[in-house]
């Protein structure tokens, strides 16, 4: 492997890490406030390039500018779904909870084949060829907007959580239930917003994805299970573990695609799931025999 | 038949009454078999091989189902993709059968040992440290991705396209038969196999533990329980029984292929909902939900995928949303609480 090619694996690694940074934080909020995983988390990923898709095709807006309209819907349904489902069943058994969430996801990715097709779409924006060059280096335009975009998305949060009131409040649910209802945080309400923020940065991921990406209602799935990988790997519940977590398992499968092939380097992923889960259960973040 | 008019008879009624309905669990068995006998004799009515091929398919489901119970419904572990060792049973027998001619009826058994195998390294990876069951669940999920991806890449066992049976002449030797009736009187005697299977289980010290562990797996740890041990005996043996039904499914409908196995929607079809459906934990709940199941299945297959694909992900979706949220016990629940109904009153007039 020249130097070269090296560091265009990286690039492109770091590319993908950004996406899946902005999925697994999605997923590690929702975990740390509510302490349930996700299992329909990649189906908001796919609605957001489903969103994309269609408000280019039918009006013409490039997918850039379709990204509040995915976070308005989406965080709606998102909202909608915690409110009406997930909340009913915080205190049930967890496989309760497994299995409504893995019946959420297999009801959205029926309702998004029922509606869009089976079949694979891909949306072409007029600059999704263009290229910049740096350091030797090719960097495709919508690429570089999405990894652009999504560590923008991630230290806005990050920044949201840190210092705003209602990011304490969300911080402090995490910390403990009681004690944020004793100090006065409406709770209930807070695990509606955790929920809502946490699929509709997903759905954004998938708005940066969308130019020029194979779309097919079933996509999702991956994204969930790369999503696990990361949160796993970065400690669950953990917003930093989960950024570096994303751009670790970014950069792996770059160099794993370029040896083994790209349609294989999901088996890297898992790899690095199983010596996690052999090694260091709690992740790199976790203090141990948590 | 003699009636139970004469009251001398009625103590011997009293005795068989209590012998099949004594208890709760007493009554699931009794009625267990009271469907599997239902289900032998309904060639008698039904002529059409295309309802065979259902009823066949749903005791099929019920057989999973229960394998799938034993881990998740008595043990609380949430082995989500149980379907990989489904495929792995599946794979097993039919390329022992198709690259090296042996036969299926030691095939099958060899998918459940693979199976079995397959589940016990998993269990082992996953359980040793006392992972939180969410972790399980995700592994599960991933490994079902990765073996997705593995057998579309391996061509051994026929890449993407799958492995397909050799169509060929009759043959009890390849479980190959002209007629539908033998493989309906297969799966049912599997069936009836897995239910005595479980009750058996269930009965035992071991399944006691299993209900601890589902319970409170720390309390039960705390007195005394191994608990790793019992959770890897509990995915080994839901995973034999998995592959075991792999096995026969692959001979049933003559394929596999990856992408149409390992896969969550199929999943959630062929594992998942019967015993969700019918009541998670309980002892008739596989059987009673794939009688609902599977017949939903097939029209839905029949008359809607035709018109739209992914009806069949949203009625499942929307199977698995509703029973956790409105019927949490299934429907051996319903019918658990007619039988307590029907049974105060007797206690009520002994008072």
């Amino acid at each position: 492997m020249s130097p070269e090619i090296f560091f265009q694996t990286l690039i492109n690694g770091l590319f993908t890490g950004g996406i899946y940074a902005l999925v697994s934080i999605g997923l590690t909020l929702i975990y740390g406030v509510m302490v349930i995983v996700n299992f329909a988390h990649g189906e908001f990923l796919t609605l957001g390039i489903y969103i994309a898709y269609w408000a280019f095709t039918l009006l013409g807006l490039d997918p850039y500018l379709s990204i509040p309209v995915a976070i308005i819907l989406v965080g709606l349904l998102g909202a909608m779904i915690q409110r009406g489902l997930v909340q009913q069943v915080l205190d049930a058994h967890p496989l309760n909870q497994i299995i409504l969430l893995v019946g959420v996801s297999t009801l959205l990715m029926g309702l998004m084949q029922f509606f869009f097709g089976a079949e694979p779409k891909t949306m072409h924006v007029s600059y999704e060829t263009e290229v910049i060059k740096l350091f030797g280096l090719r960097m495709a335009i919508p690429r570089l907007i999405a990894f652009l975009a999504s560590m923008f998305v991630s230290v806005g949060l990050y920044g949201f959580l840190k210092y705003t009131r209602l990011g304490k409040a969300i911080r402090a649910v995490s910390q403990s239930r009681q004690a944020a209802k004793l100090v006065g945080v409406n709770v209930n309400y807070i695990y509606m917003l955790t929920f809502a923020i946490g699929t509709a940065i997903t759905a954004v991921a998938g708005v940066l994805l969308s130019p020029n990406h194979r779309m097919i209602p079933t996509m999702g799935q991956t994204y969930s299970v790369i999503a696990f990988v990361v949160v796993v790997l970065g400690t669950m519940g953990n917003f930093m573990g989960a950024f570096l977590g994303g751009l670790i398992i970014g950069v792996v499968e770059a160099y794993a695609g370029f040896y083994l092939g790209g349609d294989v380097k999901i088996i890297a992923s898992m790899m690095i799931f199983i010596l996690i889960l052999l090694f260091k259960p709690s992740g790199l973040f976790g203090r141990q025999g948590t | 038949m003699t009636t139970v008019t004469s009251s001398r008879e009625l103590p011997m009624y009293n005795r068989v009454v209590r012998r099949l309905f004594g208890s709760w669990d007493q009554t699931q068995l009794t009625f267990s078999f009271g469907l599997v006998l239902l289900m032998a004799i309904s060639p008698l009515i039904i002529r059409s091989p295309y309802y065979i091929g259902v009823i066949i398919l749903a005791s099929l489901y019920a057989f999973i189902g229960i394998s799938w119970n034993i881990v998740a419904g008595f043990t609380g572990q949430l082995l989500i993709a149980h379907i990989i060792f489904l495929g792995l049973g599946g794979y097993t027998t039919i390329v022992l059968l198709n690259n090296f001619g042996i036969s299926p009826w030691f095939g099958i058994l060899m998918g459940g040992v693979i199976a079995a195998i397959a589940g016990g390294i998993v269990a082992l990876i996953t359980l040793r440290y006392g992972l939180k069951l969410d972790y399980f669940a995700l592994f599960t999920i991933a490994l079902l991705v990765a073996m997705r991806t593995l057998f579309l890449k391996w061509e051994f066992v026929g890449g993407a396209v799958g492995m397909y049976l050799r169509l060929e002449t009759p043959s009890v030797a390849k479980m190959i038969f002209a007629s539908k009736l033998p493989y309906l009187y297969i799966s049912l005697i599997l069936l009836a196999a897995g239910v005595i299977i479980q009750y058996l289980i269930y009965r035992s010290k071991m399944g006691k533990y299993f209900i601890a562990i589902r319970e409170d797996e720390a309390a039960a740890a705390a007195l005394g329980v191994n608990t790793t041990l019992y959770k890897t005996l509990a995915v080994m043996i839901g995973t034999a029984l998995a592959g075991v039904g792999g096995g026969f499914y692959v001979i049933y409908v003559t394929y596999i292929d990856p992408t149409g196995i390992y896969n969550l929607g199929v999943n959630a079809e062929i594992v998942m909902a019967s015993p969700i459906i019918g009541g998670l934990g309980s002892l008739i709940g596989p059987l009673l939900g794939a009688l609902v199941n599977k017949p939903i299945a097939e029209i839905i297959r029949a008359n809607l995928a035709e018109a739209r694909s992914g009806i069949t992900l949203i009625v499942y979706g929307l199977f698995l949303i509703a029973s956790i949220m409105f019927m949490p016990r299934g429907l051996a629940g319903l019918i658990h609480n007619v039988y307590d109904r029907l049974r105060t009153p007797t206690h009520q007039e002994e008072l």
